[in-house]
């Protein structure tokens, strides 16, 4: 056994990098090898290194300065299975030698250094943060410059300009994206000055009174950010200074990033946000042996909130939440398996993960849509996408003056109560199958198709204006007729067009023409002000829910979220469901508009909506419409292009007009970049492969604490890449190439440790050819980089005189 | 750690109730010695356990898989769901024509060898679901004969697959009821579809791996290898039956490697040597010969397949040539320029026409249009959809020099109106994305240049000649680089509800192939037949390779394609649970149906079973990091092994179509049924004692002796099972209408049969209360 003190000689400390207070744990702080930190001392052959073995190496925790011995029997035998590996020479490299790579598998805590008292002391404490800096500065010369020099909406800044602007007129509006990323384009425009007035048209010139270079400043912002994460990432991640030179470089010089953080567009923001949570994630890796630190629980909380962020940008983000989730299963996992860890703090440790990656970021999410909905307040082109309560509370909207209690002949508008339910509505257009009639659909913006009147059987008296007022209550039997077709909502026993199990619903006959299967019992469940049946006497607009019997089958009038074909114009179905399911809330309607001029208007007071119902609903409206974008088969979208063809980097994606006399901008990666990061995927897995082929038959390639490192950066970079690529091979929706830009920066990062693993820090290599190597791809991405430049900067004049820009047959880079 | 040899008697388990007094006086630790003897066992483990028994076992359950299978096979005499395809595709085999289909060909071949046997001689189509068998003299009986012997034969495998893992006879018996008392096997085993033959090769596959896994401690023996190619041969049959049966390949492909991951362990002691002789049996067995297989299938599919029929139009024009009597063969020839033709679009079958009326200046949404005369798409053959061919270059008198070729420009001038075709930029009557076709007058030569198209051959060669029929190709506007385009979408009643023709921009896209359907007349008017001599044509030969790569493609990307919706599709989460059926079958006179479902006991045991799996494990695993092994070694190796190679099969057999995008229907499920019929088997047997036959293994003549250990479910297993065997064949019976499609039901009984709501039967009786 060992004696339960143990001394351990750890040489004198390098200058600027004092001993800690831990006895072990003295992994050097990587940053240390920029060239100038060239004096390494003999302290690291003497690690401990044995400690490290696969065995204890994360289940160690924070010792207290002294060292009281109680956790250090692993040493003992790992020390023996150690000597296992020892198989005759075969592991020529695997002997303790001088360890020229940082390894991140643990954070050397420094103390803070004393204050700087000289200039050039100062600078001496901050020598590692001289190459971010500089790599932030030439970042933002890319990102800047020449940034307004095309005065045109390019691309999508026709969509998030525009969202941007609703904000600055508070009117509702209706997108498939979270807000976040939309209120910070809203926040910029604020801040310099536009007044939300301009419409973003497609390729129309911005006027003068939108600032629109100034935006475009402050969200590329957020691109320049991005090289300086890159570098500390790379940091944190336990790279060589070589990698995080190279990692940083890439992330400066690909154009395609570098061109998507240069106009108004939710990208830059998403992929800040997805270098945080990497950053964030890498930062807390390290903390692992002090656990419950402030450090520790610092990274925690900025993980928790990255991802909270990064989702509220766009819902992409959930596949870098992935990631974080992933890596939090195995380590807790991991810890579970440790059978010394006390009950309480298993449960401290779940409980940290559940606050921090659980609750912070579904409360940020929930607090950017509280916000969102707080600053859009008034009524704007999308509000029939949300419930009739909320469209209630919006300024601009009139439903407060409805008449409250809905009589016969009433002129109304019926809104499905599912979640993203829409407007029942009729247009002269008929069914192309079936009965062959006039279609009935679910639709979801406002137009007089939407009006219904309620009129009375064709048995009864019609309806007279003049005559004593018959509110509608429970039960009632009557007809609904369309005013502008004047058609009677019917339906008979012919299946609907999508769900062929219910049975269609139409519009038929007119004035004068109709039968008893027009006929609809209207059907109150309860009253969201009033509550249960018992206290609906009359039924009310708004709060109301009702389902409507078809009486003579004994259907429900019914819209799920089944999509009529292009027939339909992609419109809702709305068919009659023959099973009577009470609890299924898509065959709940309530009354929308409603008006009659015989009755007095209603009071704003009774409508009330509740903020968590608006959330969901509105996630679920984002919903089904992103699942609705999916590609129209009958045509080949030019601009979409296929997951599998963006590693490749196949295609490009032309953003703006391509006439000569416009400036160009073509989003495209730096094809070294991409095609070399796509190269080292497929070398980092085969990798992994052959060193575990080699491991079953026990060649030993590497000590155990240098393989865990390998692992742990590939597991981040490679299954980081794998969680952001395979979801858009199975999602149905259509895709384009920058669905590929936060990919993108797993590959790189897989680049960067292929690079880092096999060339930056391998013994078989002298330093001559790590330069060489180095030099050499570094060059060609500068060079590579100069010679695309022009698709982010923007190519004036024909495209045609750019000569040499097509590299691969399918760009469509020049005009044919 | 506190493992084996821990005192605490972790084991707090104990074996079955019927246990005798005197085991309880064992030590703790001493579980395995229990029954290390054969003769402590239960008795009624010891009398099941004997061979005779063994045999009564197996063929009581064969002869009730015959009797329940081929039980009214004659009924019902029509044409039932799908046989609509795939008594069709016998009947092609049977006459040797040429079709297409999604699925490789070997189970439909058998359905065709089995139609060959009874004397069919392939003239009926299977047009309609309903169609009379007996009016058309179809015999039909002989052909479902086929799956229901192979359906049958599955439950006595299922039995063997159980039994050769090493449980015990009633639990066998349990796994093979599952699978024999279920009408979704049933329905589905006894009418001319694939999913039987499928599942009984499936099965097959995992009979030979067992069979040849017991055998490794014999590795390289004559068995071996004969177990090991049995396996490759039912997979390369399952693969070939089914495009599902692809899954089969994937299953088999995960143990393999598991397995040869061992063999690699250096603990294991082996050389790389040892290890490659072990790599390349299993690739010569598991790869080579199955693709061998396979290709042979297909070699087979197109030497039967030699005449022209339905599949022609799918194939390229070099794979339709070497079809006997197929059109192009016989009609292609090569085209010269001021020949008169007919072009017609591929996919969507119309001819280019033109007409003398014209565009609307203003369209129904505001567009203004060029006025131009029109240029439509028309079904039918007319004067009007003839085109001259005019050449854009100097042509010599006569000669070869007056084909066609690839690349070349030409217009294209309307016969009857004498107009040259014509686009331009202005959009088209329904889509403001696309070119406007129109047609310009001859002698007007303001417009000339966007008269001029280049045509695009697909596929061809430099200065290759453009042929009617085969030669497929793109019309590419010169000045604008669009391409001529139509989709099935009709204009207005202006221009009698004919197809748009319009300027496609996207030139890459596949719809814009076109063809030339007919020549019409040469320069002088005079027909073109004696031009060549057409007719008595020899079919040309084509590699076989070629013709697979083809046919393959074809066949994937045509799966993909399946996507529309069908009133009985269903998605993969409904499917362990029963939560719909599909409608085979109706019969309006005797209210009548067959309702593919499964048996609702059955099914949902199995879902338990498979829980209940995944929580032992989970538990297990979870126990295990904490230091706690719960679960004795023996079991839990066979828990691990043989229920996770069932599971594996279970999950590679489901998973896969939650990715998938094409149709779904619950009958993709019933391999993965049979797989799970597997799992509730071993875990019964876990549920009612930890006992397991051991070593199951055959041993080789290097391995040491192990103590033996017996299974024993004891007396309560027997009863237990004959319990759970009993109701599910009350609840086969209860359902039998709806599987076997006879008796017919009233609406009442129909509604009593419905047990989910889900279900969606016909003639159900109308809620007797309307409100």
């Amino acid at each position: 056994m060992r004696p339960s003190q143990v001394v351990i000689h750890v040489g004198t400390p390098p200058e600027r990098s004092p001993r800690s207070s831990s006895d072990f744990e003295e992994i050097q702080y990587p940053i240390n090898q920029s060239p100038s930190w060239a004096t390494r001392s003999a302290r690291e052959e003497e690690l401990p290194l044995h400690y490290m073995s696969e065995e204890t190496a994360r289940r160690r925790v924070l010792r207290g300065p002294s060292g009281n011995g109680v956790h250090q029997e692993p040493s003992q035998t790992s020390e023996k299975e150690y000597e296992i590996y020892d198989d005759e020479g075969k592991d020529v490299y695997a002997k303790m030698k001088d360890m020229r790579s940082p390894l991140g598998s643990g954070r050397l805590r420094r103390p803070p250094p004393p204050p700087p008292t000289t200039v050039s002391e100062f600078i001496q404490q901050n020598l590692e943060h001289i190459p971010p800096i500089v790599y932030t500065l030439l970042s933002c010369w890319t990102r800047f410059h020449r940034i307004g020099h095309a005065p045109l909406v390019i691309w999508d800044e026709a969509h998030f300009g525009k969202f941007g602007s609703f904000y600055l007129k508070r009117q509702f509006y209706f997108d498939v994206h979270p807000p976040l990323g939309k209120m910070l384009v809203a926040l910029a425009g604020l801040l310099s000055g536009y007044d939300g007035h301009f419409d973003f048209t497609s390729g129309a010139a911005y006027p003068d009174n939108v600032p629109y270079v100034a935006m475009r400043v402050m969200l590329a912002t957020f691109g320049v950010a991005l090289v300086p994460l890159a570098w500390y990432t790379a940091v944190e991640l336990g790279m060589s200074w070589r990698a995080c030179h190279l990692a940083a470089i890439m992330v400066l010089l690909d154009v395609g990033w570098l061109c998507i953080s240069r106009f108004i567009l939710l990208d830059s923001m998403l992929l800040f946000f997805t270098f945080t949570t990497v950053f964030c994630l890498a930062k807390f890796h390290n903390q692992q042996y002090q656990s419950f630190s402030f450090d520790w629980w610092l990274w925690l909380a900025m993980t928790g909130v990255s991802i909270g962020c990064v989702t509220s940008v766009k819902w992409v983000g959930m596949f870098v939440t992935a990631l974080v989730g992933l890596y939090t299963i195995e380590d807790l996992w991991e810890k579970f398996g440790d059978l010394r860890m006390t009950k309480r703090e298993q449960l401290r440790h779940w409980g940290a993960r559940i606050t921090c990656l659980i609750t912070l970021p579904l409360l940020l999410y929930m607090a950017f849509f509280k916000i969102h909905f707080m600053i859009l307040n008034h009524s704007g082109p999308d509000d029939a996408k949300m419930s009739s309560l909320f469209q209630a509370n919006l300024v601009g909207n009139t439903f407060s003056q409805n008449p409250l209690e809905i009589a016969i002949g009433s002129k109304i508008t019926l809104k499905n109560m599912g979640w993203a339910g829409g407007l029942l509505h009729s247009h002269v257009q008929t069914y192309p199958v079936g009965s062959s009639q006039q279609q009935v659909t679910c639709y979801h913006y406002k137009d007089e198709n939407n009006d219904w009147v309620l009129v009375p059987r064709w048995d009864e008296a019609p309806y007279d204006p003049d005559g004593p007022i018959r509110f509608l209550a429970d039960g009632d039997v009557v007809r609904f007729q369309h005013v502008a077709t004047k058609r009677n909502l019917h339906s008979h026993p012919i299946p609907a067009p999508v769900s062929k199990l219910n049975t269609e619903v139409s519009g038929y006959g007119d004035d004068k023409i109709g039968d008893y299967q027009d006929y609809w019992v209207v059907e109150v469940v309860d009253d969201l002000r009033r509550g249960s049946k018992t206290h609906v006497d009359k039924i009310h607009s708004l709060t109301t829910r009702l389902r409507l019997r078809h009486q003579a089958s004994g259907c429900y009038l019914r819209a799920g979220n089944e999509i009529l074909p292009q027939w339909g114009f992609k419109q809702i179905e709305v068919s009659c469901d023959k099973e009577n399911n009470p609890s299924d809330i898509y065959t709940y309607w309530n009354v929308e508009t409603h008006i009659n001029d015989r009755l007095p208007p209603g009071n704003a007071q009774f409508y009330k909506t509740s903020f968590v119902r608006d959330f969901w609903h509105l996630n679920v409206a984002m919903m089904t419409t992103n699942n609705a974008l999916i590609p129209d088969p009958d045509k080949e979208d030019i601009l979409a292009s296929k997951p599998l063809d963006w590693p490749f980097l196949r295609l490009g994606l032309r953003m703006c007009g391509w006439g000569a006399n416009q400036a160009k901008f073509y989003l495209l990666g730096t094809p070294v970049i991409w095609w070399g990061s796509t190269l080292s995927l497929f070398v980092a897995v085969a990798a992994l492969g052959i060193y575990l082929l080699r491991k079953q038959r026990k060649y030993v390639d590497m000590e155990p604490r240098e393989w865990d490192h390998m692992i742990y950066v590939g597991k981040v970079a490679v299954i980081g890449w794998a969680l952001q690529f395979v979801p858009f091979l199975i999602m149905g929706r259509v895709t384009y190439l920058h669905h590929y830009l936060p990919t993108l920066y797993f590959a790189v990062l897989t680049s960067a440790h292929v690079l880092d693993h096999f060339v930056f820090t391998t013994r078989r290599l002298t330093e001559r050819t790590k330069w060489i190597v180095f030099s050499v791809v570094v060059f060609s991405i500068i060079a590579t980089f100069w010679w695309f430049r022009g698709v982010a900067f923007g190519i004036d004049g024909s495209i045609n005189d750019h000569w040499g820009l097509k590299w691969r047959s399918d760009w469509n880079i020049y005009e044919e | 750690m506190s493992g084996l040899n821990s005192p605490t008697p972790l084991r707090q388990r104990r074996g079955p109730a019927s246990r005798s007094p005197d085991y309880s006086v064992v030590s703790q630790d001493d579980d395995q010695v229990e029954f290390t003897s054969p003769r402590n066992r239960s008795a009624a483990e010891r009398i099941l356990e004997t061979d005779k028994a063994n045999i009564a076992v197996v063929g009581i359950l064969t002869v009730l898989a015959f009797a329940l299978r081929f039980y009214k096979i004659n009924h019902p005499d029509q044409v039932v769901f799908d046989e609509v395809h795939f008594g069709k595709f016998a009947s092609y085999y049977i006459t040797r024509q040429y079709y297409f289909d999604v699925h490789p060909p070997l189970a439909k071949m058998l359905f065709g060898l089995a139609g060959w046997f009874v004397g069919y001689d392939g003239h009926f189509l299977f047009d309609n679901i309903g169609d009379s068998y007996t009016e058309n003299h179809v015999p039909y009986v002989g052909m479902r004969a086929l799956p229901a012997f192979l359906s049958s034969m599955t439950v006595p495998i299922v039995y063997g697959i159980m039994k050769e893992c090493g449980y015990s006879t009633i639990i066998a018996a349990f796994s093979a009821s599952l699978v024999l008392f279920d009408s979704a096997h049933v329905a589905q085993g006894r009418l001319i579809l694939l999913d039987a033959i499928l599942i009984f090769f499936i099965s097959m596959t995992m009979y030979c791996y067992v069979r040849f896994r017991k055998l490794r401690y014999q590795e390289f023996s004559s068995e071996w290898w004969g177990w090991l190619l049995g396996t490759g041969t039912f997979m390369a049959c399952a693969w070939a039956s089914k495009v599902n049966g692809i899954l089969t390949v994937v299953a088999i492909g995960i143990p393999v490697l598991i397995d040869l991951w061992d063999i690699l362990d250096i603990k294991k002691g082996h050389s790389m040597e040892y290890f490659t002789k072990h790599f390349m049996a299993r690739a010569v067995g598991l790869i080579v010969l199955p693709v061998f297989l396979y290709l042979f299938f297909f070699w087979i599919h197109l030497t039967i397949l030699t005449h022209t029929g339905p599949g022609d139009t799918f194939m390229s024009p070099a794979f339709q040539e070497t079809l006997q009597g197929n059109e192009l063969l016989l009609n292609s020839q090569e085209i010269h320029y001021f020949d008169s033709i007919s072009i017609r679009h591929r996919d969507t079958r119309v001819f280019l026409h033109s007409h003398p009326e014209r565009y609307p200046l203003r369209y129904d949404d505001g567009r203004v249009s060029s006025q131009g005369q029109q240029v439509t798409g028309y079904g039918h053959e007319d004067s009007n959809n003839h085109w001259q061919i005019i050449p854009t270059k100097a042509l010599p008198e006569t000669g070869r020099g007056r084909i066609v070729r690839e690349n070349d420009v030409i217009q294209l001038l309307h016969v009857s109106t004498q107009t040259y075709l014509l686009t331009h930029d202005v959009a088209s009557p329904l889509m403001a994305t696309n070119e406007e076709f129109t047609t310009w007058p001859k002698d007007d030569y303001s417009r000339h240049n966007d008269t001029l198209f280049r045509l695009s051959l697909v596929d061809a060669e430099e200065g290759e000649s453009w042929k009617s029929k085969s030669g497929h190709f793109k019309l590419i506007h010169v000045p604008t680089k669009v391409a001529m385009w139509t989709h099935p979408k009709q204009l207005p009643e202006w221009a009698f509800n004919q197809q748009e023709i319009n300027g496609n921009k996207n030139i890459n896209e596949k719809s814009n192939i076109w063809f030339v359907d007919n020549i019409v007349a040469e320069e002088t008017g005079a027909d073109v037949g004696n031009r060549l001599n057409i007719g008595n044509k020899k079919p040309k030969s084509r590699n076989f390779f070629k013709k697979f790569a083809e046919l393959q493609l074809l066949m994937v990307q045509h799966n993909a394609g399946l996507t529309a919706s069908h009133p009985y599709a269903s998605s993969p989460i409904n499917w362990p649970f029963l939560l719909s059926g599909i409608s085979f079958w109706t019969d309006n006179t005797g209210q009548k149906q067959i309702y593919l479902i499964g048996n609702l006991i059955g099914w949902w045991t199995c879902v338990v079973a498979i829980s209940t799996y995944v929580g032992i494990i989970g538990a297990d695993l979870i126990a295990r990091r904490r230091g706690v092994e719960p679960i004795h070694d023996s079991v839990r190796n066979r828990l691990w092994n043989s229920t996770g190679f069932f599971l594996i099969f279970w999950a590679v057999h489901y998973f896969p179509f939650y990715v998938m995008s094409r149709q779904l229907f619950i009958h993709h499920y019933l391999p993965s049924h049979l797989a799970s019929a597997l799992v509730a088997g071993s875990v019964l047997s876990f549920v009612l004692s930890e006992t397991v036959n051991y070593p199951i293994s055959i041993r080789g003549p290097s391995t040491h002796p192990k103590p033996s250990t017996y299974a024993d479910v004891g007396m309560k297993g027997p009863i237990i099972v004959g319990v759970f065997v009993l109701a599910m064949f009350i609840m086969f019976c209860y359902i039998s209408p709806l599987t076997y499609g006879t008796p017919g039901l009233d609406g009442d009984q129909v509604n009593a049969r419905r047990l989910l709501s889900s279900w969606t039967l016909h003639f159900a009786a109308k809620p007797s209360s309307d409100v």
